[in-house]
C-alpha cells in the first residue's frame, strides 16, 4: 500500500462511519434504534439489503471461485427473484401488520412461546457462526497487506463496526450500507476496467472473453443434473429458492431491513429491486474473476497464492521440481493462448480448432502442476484439502493494480465487511433482547431499559464475532462456507414459517417437534449424505412440514391450541 | 418498548404497472430472460 492508497482507504472508511452516525441522530427509543421508527425509504432498504448480503467474502472468494471453477456459481442466485416475489406477496404485509420487531415474535402469536424460542435459538446459532466468518474475510486482506496477525486485524475491524452499530442502531447500519454499496459498485467497475487495461496489447476484450470461455471459465449455466453438484441450473432454480426464502423470510438480519420500511409498498420495492439487481451484480463479480484468470495467462501467477504456505513449502526438496514443472506448464499455456488468439485473428477455422485443443491441454497441465504443488502443503503437515481460492483476487490487487485503485478495492472489501457485519450484529442483538431477554428475563422494563439492553447486546455480539473469526480459516472457500453454515439451519426455520402461513390446523407442539426433526434430517444429510448444500433447505423444510402434518393428523389433540389465534393474511 | 403499536400500516399500489401481481409477473419474466441470456452466453463462448 502506497500513501495514496492509504488516503483513499482512510477517507472512504471515515466518511462511511461519519455519514452513518450523522443519519442516525435521534435513535433514542427502542423502536428507532431497532427499526428506525419504521421510516426508511425503499432505495435505502434496497441498497442496505444488497450491502448486507454482499459481504467482503463476495469479492474475495467469489472472484477466486470464478478463477478456479468458472462462473457457474451465479446459478446459486437464480432462486432469488422467485423468493423475493413470495416474500413480498406473503410475508411483508403479514409482518408489517403484525407490528413486530422480529420474525420470531410472529411465531408466538401464531403458535406458542416454545416455537418462537426454538426459532430464535436456531437463528442465534446460525447467524452467530456466520458473524465470525464475515469478520474473518477482510482480516485476510489486512494480514496480506500489512503483515499483521489475523487476530489483530479482526479486532480492529470488529471495533470499528461495533462502535457505529452500538451508537447508531439500525439507522446507522442502513445509511452506512447505502454509502458502502455506492463505493462497492464504483470499486468493482474500476477493478474490471483495470484488469482489462492490464492485458497485453495484442489481446483485446473480445479475445479475453474468448480465452476465458475456451478454458471453461464462462460456464454461467450448466444443465447437467447431479445431487452432489453444488451449482447447476436445477439446484439454482429449486434449491436456492428455498435458501433465499429462508434467508429473506426467516433470517432476522434481512427481515429487520424490510421492517424498517415506512409502508408495505416501500418494503416490497426494496426487496424487488434486489430481485432484479442481484444476479447481474453477481455475474459482474464473477466476470472480474474470469478476467483475472485471463490476465494470469500472460503474467505468471505464483504456484500458490497464499504466501505464508508458499514460504513454508519452498525449502522442501520436492518443491523445486514442482516449481519447474509449474513454470513449464505456464510457459506452454502462455504460448498456446497467444497462438489461439493469432489463429482467431487470422479467421483460420482449422488452425483455431487445433490451437484450441492445445490451449485446453496446456490448461489441464497447468491445473495438474498447481494441484501437485498444493499437495505439498498437506504432505508437509499443513492444512488438509488446502485451498487458496480466497487469496487469488487479493494477490492480484496488491501486486498489479495501480496506486489509488488498490486503496479503493481495499475500501470496497472493508465497506462490504462493515455492512454485512453490522447487519448481523444488529439483528443478533435484536433477537437476544426482544425474543429472549424481554420474553423470559425482564418482561416489564422501560423503553430506556430495553434501549440500553439492545446496546449492550450489540456490544456482546460484536465481541463474540471477533472471538470466533479465526474459525473461518478452516473452511476453504469462504463464500461456500457461509452458505453451507446457513443451510444447516435455514430449512427448519423455513418449514416453521411455511406451517405458520400455509397450514392453519397445525399447532405449536407439532411445529416444535417438526423443527427438531428437520434439524436432525439436515445434519444427517450434511454428515452422511452426498447432497449439495443448496438442497439442505428443501430437505429441512419438507421434513418439518411432513412431521408436523403427520403429528397433527395422527394426534388431532395436538392441533390447534392455536385455532383461535389471529391468522396471517 | 410498546407491546402494541396502533399506527396504520399503509399498503399503497406500486408506482408502475398498477397492481403488485403484475410487478411480480414482470420480475419472473425478467428471471426467465436472464437465465436465457446467461445460457446463450455460456453456449456462445464455450
Amino acid at each position: 500500500m502506497r500513501p495514496l492508497d492509504w488516503i483513499v482507504l482512510v477517507v472512504s472508511l471515515v466518511s462511511i462511519v461519519t455519514y452513518g452516525l450523522y443519519r442516525s441522530r435521534g435513535s433514542n427509543t427502542v423502536d428507532r434504534y431497532l427499526l428506525a421508527g419504521r421510516t426508511m425509504p425503499w432505495y435505502a432498504m434496497a441498497l442496505s439489503i444488497m450491502a448486507t448480503q454482499a459481504s467482503a467474502i463476495t469479492f474475495i472468494s467469489t472472484t477466486g471461485q470464478s478463477y478456479v471453477d468458472g462462473m457457474r456459481f451465479v446459478q446459486a442466485y437464480f432462486g432469488l427473484p422467485i423468493a423475493m416475489v413470495i416474500v413480498s406477496a406473503i410475508l411483508v404485509p403479514a409482518f408489517h401488520r403484525a407490528k413486530i420487531y422480529t420474525a420470531y415474535e410472529y411465531l408466538e402469536r401464531r403458535f406458542d412461546g416454545k416455537t418462537r424460542t426454538l426459532a430464535s435459538i436456531i437463528f442465534l446459532c446460525q447467524r452467530g457462526l456466520s458473524a465470525g466468518l464475515t469478520i474473518y474475510a477482510p482480516a485476510i486482506v489486512l494480514s496480506i497487506i500489512l503483515g499483521w496477525p489475523e487476530r489483530a486485524t479482526t479486532t480492529l475491524m470488529g471495533s470499528v463496526v461495533v462502535t457505529y452499530t452500538v451508537l447508531g442502531g439500525i439507522k446507522a447500519v442502513t445509511w452506512s450500507d447505502v454509502q458502502q454499496m455506492c463505493i462497492i459498485m464504483l470499486g468493482l467497475v474500476v477493478a474490471l476496467v483495470t484488469v482489462i487495461v492490464l492485458l497485453p496489447a495484442q489481446v483485446g476484450f473480445g479475445d479475453a472473453v474468448y480465452l476465458a470461455g475456451a478454458a471453461g471459465r464462462l460456464n454461467a449455466v450448466t444443465t447437467d443434473f447431479n445431487w452432489n453438484d453444488r451449482f447447476n441450473i436445477w439446484s439454482g432454480l429449486f434449491g436456492s429458492t428455498f435458501l433465499f426464502l429462508s434467508y429473506f423470510g426467516c433470517d432476522q438480519s434481512q427481515v429487520q431491513r424490510y421492517l424498517t420500511g415506512r409502508s408495505i409498498a416501500q418494503s416490497r420495492l426494496g426487496l424487488l429491486f434486489n430481485a432484479v439487481a442481484k444476479i447481474p451484480m453477481q455475474f459482474f463479480v464473477l466476470f472480474i474473476g474470469a478476467m483475472v484468470f485471463v490476465f494470469y495467462l500472460f503474467i505468471q501467477p505464483p504456484v500458490l497464492f497464499q504466501h505464508a504456505e508458499l514460504a513454508r513449502i519452498q525449502p522442501l526438496a520436492a518443491f523445486a521440481p514442482a516449481q519447474q514443472d509449474y513454470n513449464r506448464a505456464f510457459e506452454g499455456r502462455r504460448q498456446a493462448a497467444l497462438a489461439l488468439v493469432e489463429a482467431r485473428h487470422a479467421r483460420d477455422a482449422a488452425g483455431e480448432r487445433r490451437q484450441l485443443e492445445a490451449y485446453r491441454a496446456a490448461q489441464s497441465r497447468m491445473d495438474a502442476a498447481r494441484v501437485r504443488a498444493a499437495g505439498l502443503v498437506e504432505t508437509s503437515g499443513g492444512e488438509k484439502d488446502f485451498s487458496d481460492t480466497n487469496y487469488i483476487f487479493l494477490s492480484f490487487v496488491t501486486r498489479y493494480l495501480p496506486m489509488g485503485v488498490v486503496g479503493m478495492v481495499i475500501a470496497v472489501i472493508f465497506a462490504a465487511t462493515m455492512s454485512a457485519s453490522s447487519g448481523e450484529i444488529n439483528s443478533l442483538a435484536t433477537v437476544s433482547v426482544v425474543d429472549i431477554y424481554r420474553r423470559y428475563i425482564h418482561r416489564r422494563g422501560s423503553d430506556h431499559h430495553y434501549l440500553m439492553a439492545s446496546r449492550w447486546a450489540t456490544l456482546f455480539w460484536g465481541i463474540y464475532a471477533v472471538a470466533f473469526a479465526g474459525w473461518g480459516k478452516k473452511l476453504g472457500s469462504l463464500i461456500v462456507a457461509v452458505n453451507v453454515v446457513g443451510s444447516l439451519f435455514y430449512g427448519s426455520l423455513l418449514g416453521c414459517f411455511v406451517l405458520a402461513f400455509g397450514f392453519r390446523r397445525v399447532g405449536g407442539t407439532a411445529t416444535f417437534i417438526g423443527m427438531l426433526a428437520g434439524e436432525v434430517a439436515i445434519f444427517y444429510a450434511f454428515l452422511f449424505g452426498h447432497v449439495s448444500y443448496l438442497w439442505y433447505n428443501a430437505i429441512g423444510c419438507v421434513v418439518v412440514v411432513a412431521t408436523a402434518l403427520a403429528i397433527t393428523y395422527l394426534w388431532p389433540s395436538s392441533a390447534s391450541a392455536t385455532a383461535g389465534t389471529p391468522q396471517p393474511e | 418498548m410498546p407491546d402494541t403499536d396502533t399506527r396504520e400500516v399503509p399498503d399503497d399500489p406500486p408506482p408502475f404497472l398498477r397492481t403488485w401481481n403484475r410487478i411480480y409477473g414482470a420480475v419472473l419474466i425478467y428471471l426467465a430472460a436472464t437465465v436465457a441470456v446467461l445460457y446463450w452466453f455460456t453456449r456462445a463462448w464455450q
